[in-house]
């Protein structure tokens, strides 16, 4: 299942990305759409467990937003 | 030419620079962080490429901590406006550059002023410790002086502002890609670079790596996150980055730490510090010639000489030396500090800077011509 969350900074999404990327999830980077609603910025895409990709990025010290 | 004005930018780029510069012109024309299209992706990818190079090159704590700024005095700039408030306490050494000096009586005028021996760096040390107090929230200092070279001791500096909780800075335009720097090990918590001078990278190009945070922002307006708010915030690293980044520049910056990581800094160190020992020995041999430092040595100083003739001003042995085709920098380098401490605030001195493209040769010649004028 594919799961989006925003990052804000396309510096820390591309290293959110590379977090996830390194512990085997298939993930990429896109501009945030209005389904974010909030401002603009990046969000890192994914497919996986949510909460799991969620926990790697915020133990690495990323502040993101909700899973979508 | 004959350039040996290389602390003012280096003459020579190498061919891997300039075809990243033009890669980037061909390629990597998008703005960075503000579209969703592939290009711009594509592009900040690219960007976050060479930050994470430069992280691990200077031993930051991870690309997010690297920013890219116009020059090394913008990124200075960023650090004293961004920590710096009129009633804080700064220390600074004797040998500053106007790029350390003008924004910081800008900031405060409560700071102290270290003297620095140019053999003895114990003696540094205590002046530096002396000259700190418990109001004291930052020092910045630079790493080798880009008026005699002389390397000051930052690992130990940085020791002693983290055992007082006091911000360390080091401005890093001459020893940036010249001598070996880590971040994390020399207790550096924010480090300003001028990649067109040790990293062999395009002018216009400055980077700010900070392992701590900036208080407040100093330029502010678009960086492609939150712009339904019209607050900023000094986080790295778009906090700083306001307005377009210049991508060719850091294309360029990327080709250049691979270049010297390529030669190896210690070898390139080796080289350019061994055609100014030459040099140094010519010069005293020379008739009526006046240097203002020891003879360099590894670790003490940065390849950078200064130097005047007897009963002649700095800059005209520097129009002479460029009639015959050899290029240096005379008059006060933008260092009032500097020249204050040698006493040559009435002459200014002529500089000499090699990089890793010269030659003992060009050398020699450097010499002849001075003997020739001393005649």
């Amino acid at each position: 299942m594919m799961h989006k969350i925003p990052i804000g900074s396309i510096t820390y999404a591309i290293k959110a990305r590379d977090i996830l990327r390194k512990s085997g999830f298939k993930a990429s980077v896109e501009r945030k759409t209005a389904e974010y609603k909030s401002g603009c910025g990046y969000a890192v895409v994914f497919e996986g467990d949510g909460q799991k990709a969620k926990e790697l990025i915020t133990s690495a010290g990323i502040k993101s937003g909700e899973i979508i | 030419m004959i350039y040996l004005d290389n602390a003012a930018t280096t003459g020579i780029k190498p061919p891997e620079v300039k075809a990243a510069v033009n890669n980037a012109m061909k390629n990597y024309c998008a703005n960075p962080g503000r579209g969703g299209h592939k290009r711009s992706v594509m592009t900040s990818t690219a960007v976050y490429d060479v930050r994470l190079k430069l992280s691990d090159f200077f031993g930051g704590a991870g690309g997010e901590k690297v920013a890219f700024t116009a020059n090394c005095t913008h990124a200075i700039n960023f650090v004293i406006k961004g920590l710096v408030k009129p009633n804080d306490h700064v220390v600074v050494s004797e040998l500053e550059h106007n790029a350390v000096m003008r924004p910081l009586l800008s900031a405060t005028d409560n700071f102290s002023v270290f003297e620095v021996s140019l053999d003895d760096d114990n003696k540094t040390l205590e002046n530096l410790i002396s000259a700190i107090n418990d109001k004291t929230k930052l020092v910045i200092c630079t790493a080798a002086s880009n008026v005699i070279g002389k390397i000051l001791p930052i690992k130990e500096i940085g020791e002693i502002c983290r055992e007082r909780g006091i911000y360390f800075a080091v401005d890093a335009a001459q020893g940036g890609g010249v001598i070996p720097i880590d971040m994390l090990k020399m207790n550096i918590d924010f480090l300003c670079i001028a990649p067109h001078k040790g990293l062999y990278a395009p002018m216009g190009t400055g980077v700010l790596i900070a392992n701590k945070e900036l208080e407040r922002t100093v330029i502010e307006g678009g960086n492609g996150i939150d712009s339904l708010s019209l607050i900023q915030r000094p986080d790295m690293p778009e906090g700083i980055e306001s307005g377009t980044v210049s991508v060719p520049g850091i294309m360029g910056i990327g080709a250049g730490v691979d270049f010297v990581k390529k030669l190896g800094i210690k070898q390139i160190y080796r080289h350019e510090l061994n055609l100014v020992k030459y040099l140094y020995d010519g010069l005293e041999k020379a008739e009526g010639v006046i240097l203002y430092a020891p003879k360099p040595t590894e670790n003490q100083y940065a390849p950078v000489i200064s130097f005047n003739l007897e009963n002649k001003n700095s800059e005209e042995t520097a129009i002479y030396l460029n009639e015959k085709g050899i290029a240096v920098r005379a008059g006060y380098h933008c260092s009032f500090a500097a020249h204050n401490k040698l006493n040559t605030t009435n002459t200014g001195t002529v500089r000499v800077s090699p990089c890793v493209f010269n030659t003992f040769d060009e050398i020699s010649k450097f010499i002849y011509y001075i003997k020739k004028m001393q005649k």
